[in-house]
């Protein structure tokens, strides 16, 4: 009586594990996720010895220090390789005469843990709903699905405009407010794999020996509604990281000091036409962390969609 | 197909009504007292009574919800607690802006969008093909924010004095007053208040240049329409591109592609007529998706190129504690939203009757 499952259950274990070696094959001959677990790599590691790259304090004003003249300097952005004399600060200090250079390296931190952050708790609560909708379906179904359609009806970044507002401004609640949008995404995604598997043999026959709910969905509906998630949670770190930087753009989200590349940008846009390069740098500092998670979520896509494989 | 529209609209009402209690309840639930927000220092305890009791806060919440739906529902969204004004009037007055901003970034979205992905498509693997995916890419990837500030400054300031310049904030330029174009039919006499609906197509600038045959106006506000909506249009650009491109892609490889070549077609009608159709089945729907991605950018170009939108006006009520207007905006938003995914959804039934019969 018991054989028989656990027979199945090693043919599944086996076809998945094929499945992610294959993937990891996969993943390792794609340009794209190469270029973008790059990126990413390089970030994490900017983001964890930020101390060592930054050259000052993120958050302490040059002002009255020795050897600095608290000044902007005129034409940055000054690189000692290029030959630039001033070799003090390399990206010139922002409008409170801090350095702006530390100030974006130190900004990897904030974005990267927001949108690492963001996601991952979306994924779990999405993602639980999504199956509890799908697995128990009926009324239960309706009531979490339609309240899905309800959040998706809103503009995503207005919706978290309008929490962050309830809550009060700051980093942790722009986080809560941009999760909550990313959540029916999730939702949906996993019970659309649950329906699919719901019905299937293997998970009718661990019901018919009386398998629980909980064993069921966490050793056969989980790893098999896991890879659309995966894919769609890489390029959703992205649009996290997108949508944190604009709240804190509107002012919603990190506060001054804070080194936050959305909040560097807000304060320096009224001097974009004297000092443009305050705007310059931190925006190109978001459009690549946001590329490489975009590169990676492609690159991942290709990789684990099994259809794609046979051509 | 009526039967699938109708079908289609019913599926529409509850997530309008869920829209409503959910805006309700966010507008109630921002922190501080409106009163104290709209009236400051002078609010004392006998005042804010009285202004609770004329803005019918002072009423049970469930009480004020059934008030709020019945009013909605008869185009009454309430007065903006900041603005002392119809919430309607202010709507009719800001949307334009946002519309008019929207549909041209689409516009920009798809005139480029899916020529660029059916090049690409159709010269697979080529330079042109990298260099849009990579384009692509880099495109999404983009903060809006960011890039309407760029655009300002490159072409504000570095191309200053030259023919590229553009201006980098409003409108119209500073002064210009258009005639309305019911003011110069003659339908409206001077003086009089004219229609709601007359005064939101009038503000749209482009399209009231165009109805009173007045080029100069439609040249200037095509003139500051530019930077933001680029600004607005490149992420949904760069998504159609890669959507059409793909989905071009698959569709060249079909069996009804082969014969149509085979039988002798030009090329031209092999892929104009026979692939592009099927191919723009999934444009359509990235593009409806689009519009919320439109709105998000409108939020934030409004506020860069100082537009006074519909974006702008609510991230500013929203720090006022303005209620009634936050509410109002925010249903009329998301209910226009919802309405054109299904207008999007009606679309697809009516090319694919595969959808509409499932």
């Amino acid at each position: 009586m018991d054989a028989k499952p656990a027979r199945l259950e090693q043919a599944g274990h086996a076809r998945s594990a094929n499945l992610w070696l294959e993937a990891l094959y996969n993943l390792r001959h794609s340009p794209s996720a190469l270029l973008g677990m790059t990126i990413i790599g390089g970030l994490v590691i900017v983001a964890i010895a930020a101390p060592l790259f930054a050259t000052h304090d993120p958050i302490k004003t040059m002002i009255g220090v020795p050897g600095e003249t608290g000044r902007l300097p005129s034409k940055p952005p000054c690189i000692p390789m290029l030959g630039c004399e001033d070799p003090l600060h390399i990206l010139g200090l922002d409008l409170n005469a801090r350095d702006l250079y530390s100030r974006v390296i130190y900004g990897t931190r904030t974005s990267l843990s927001v949108g690492v952050i963001t996601i991952s708790l979306s994924i779990v609560v999405g993602t639980a709903l999504g199956i509890t909708a799908g697995y128990a379906g009926g009324r239960v179904d309706n009531v979490i699905m339609r309240l899905m359609d309800v959040v998706l009806a809103f503009p995503a970044l207005l919706l978290a405009i309008s929490i962050v507002t309830i809550l009060g401004p700051g980093l942790t609640n722009a986080l809560l407010g941009i999760t909550i949008t990313f959540i029916p995404q999730y939702a949906r995604l996993s019970r659309a794999s649950v329906l699919s598997i719901k019905e299937q043999e293997f998970v009718l026959a661990e019901r018919a020996i009386g398998a629980s709910p909980w064993r069921i969905v966490l050793a056969h509906i989980l790893p098999n509604a896991i890879t659309p998630i995966i894919v769609q949670g890489t390029l959703g770190v992205g649009t996290a990281i997108l949508d944190a930087a604009a709240l804190s753009f509107l002012g919603l989200g990190a506060q001054p000091p804070t080194p936050e590349w959305g909040q560097i940008l807000s304060e320096s846009r009224n001097y974009l036409f004297t000092s443009p390069h305050l705007v310059f740098f931190p925006g190109i500092a978001i459009m690549v962390t946001v590329l490489g998670f975009n590169l990676l979520g492609d690159g991942m896509r290709d990789a684990l969609d099994p259809r794609l494989n046979r051509n | 197909m009526l039967k699938f529209v109708l079908r289609r609209l019913t599926f529409s009402i509850p997530v309008i009504f869920g829209i409503m209690i959910v805006t309700f309840s966010l507008a109630r639930a921002i922190p501080g007292d409106p009163c104290l927000a709209v009236l400051g220092e002078r609010a004392t305890p006998e005042i804010c009574e009285a202004f609770a009791r004329r803005n019918g806060l002072d009423q049970p919440v469930p009480v004020q919800l059934l008030i709020y739906m019945r009013n909605f529902v008869q185009g009454d969204l309430g007065d903006s607690l900041r603005f002392h004004r119809p919430v309607m009037a202010l709507l009719t007055e800001r949307l334009p802006t946002t519309v008019e901003l929207g549909c041209f970034a689409l516009l920009f979205a798809i005139s480029f969008g899916v020529p660029i992905g059916v090049l690409s498509a159709y010269r697979h693997k080529s330079a042109l093909d990298v260099g849009t995916m990579i384009g692509a890419n880099i495109g999404v990837s983009m903060p809006v924010f960011w890039l309407g500030l760029m655009l300002a400054y490159l072409f504000a300031v570095l191309l200053k004095d030259t023919p590229l310049a553009l201006p980098p904030s409003g409108r119209l330029t500073p002064g210009a007053n258009p005639q309305p174009f019911f003011e110069l039919w003659g339908w409206v006499a001077e003086g009089q208040k004219p229609a709601g609906i007359l005064v939101f197509f009038s503000r749209i600038n482009t399209l009231n240049a165009l109805l009173t045959l007045n080029s100069e106006l439609l040249l200037d506000a095509l003139r500051h329409l530019i930077l933001p909506a680029v600004a607005v249009g490149t992420i949904p650009l760069a998504i159609i591109a890669r959507m059409t491109r793909s989905s071009v892609l698959e569709v060249l490889s079909q069996d009804y592609v082969r014969t149509a070549r085979a039988k002798g077609l030009r090329e031209r009608n092999v892929v104009g007529v026979h692939a592009l159709r099927n191919a723009l089945l999934p444009v359509i729907t990235v593009i409806g998706l689009n519009f919320g991605l439109v709105i998000s950018g409108a939020v934030l170009t409004e506020t860069i190129f100082s537009l006074t939108g519909v974006g702008r006006t609510l991230v500013d009520s929203i720090t006022s504690r303005d209620y009634t207007l936050v509410q109002g905006f925010t249903v009329v938003i998301a209910a226009g939203f919802v309405l054109i995914n299904m207008v999007v959804d009606i679309m697809y039934g009516y090319l694919d009757p595969r959808i509409r019969f499932n």
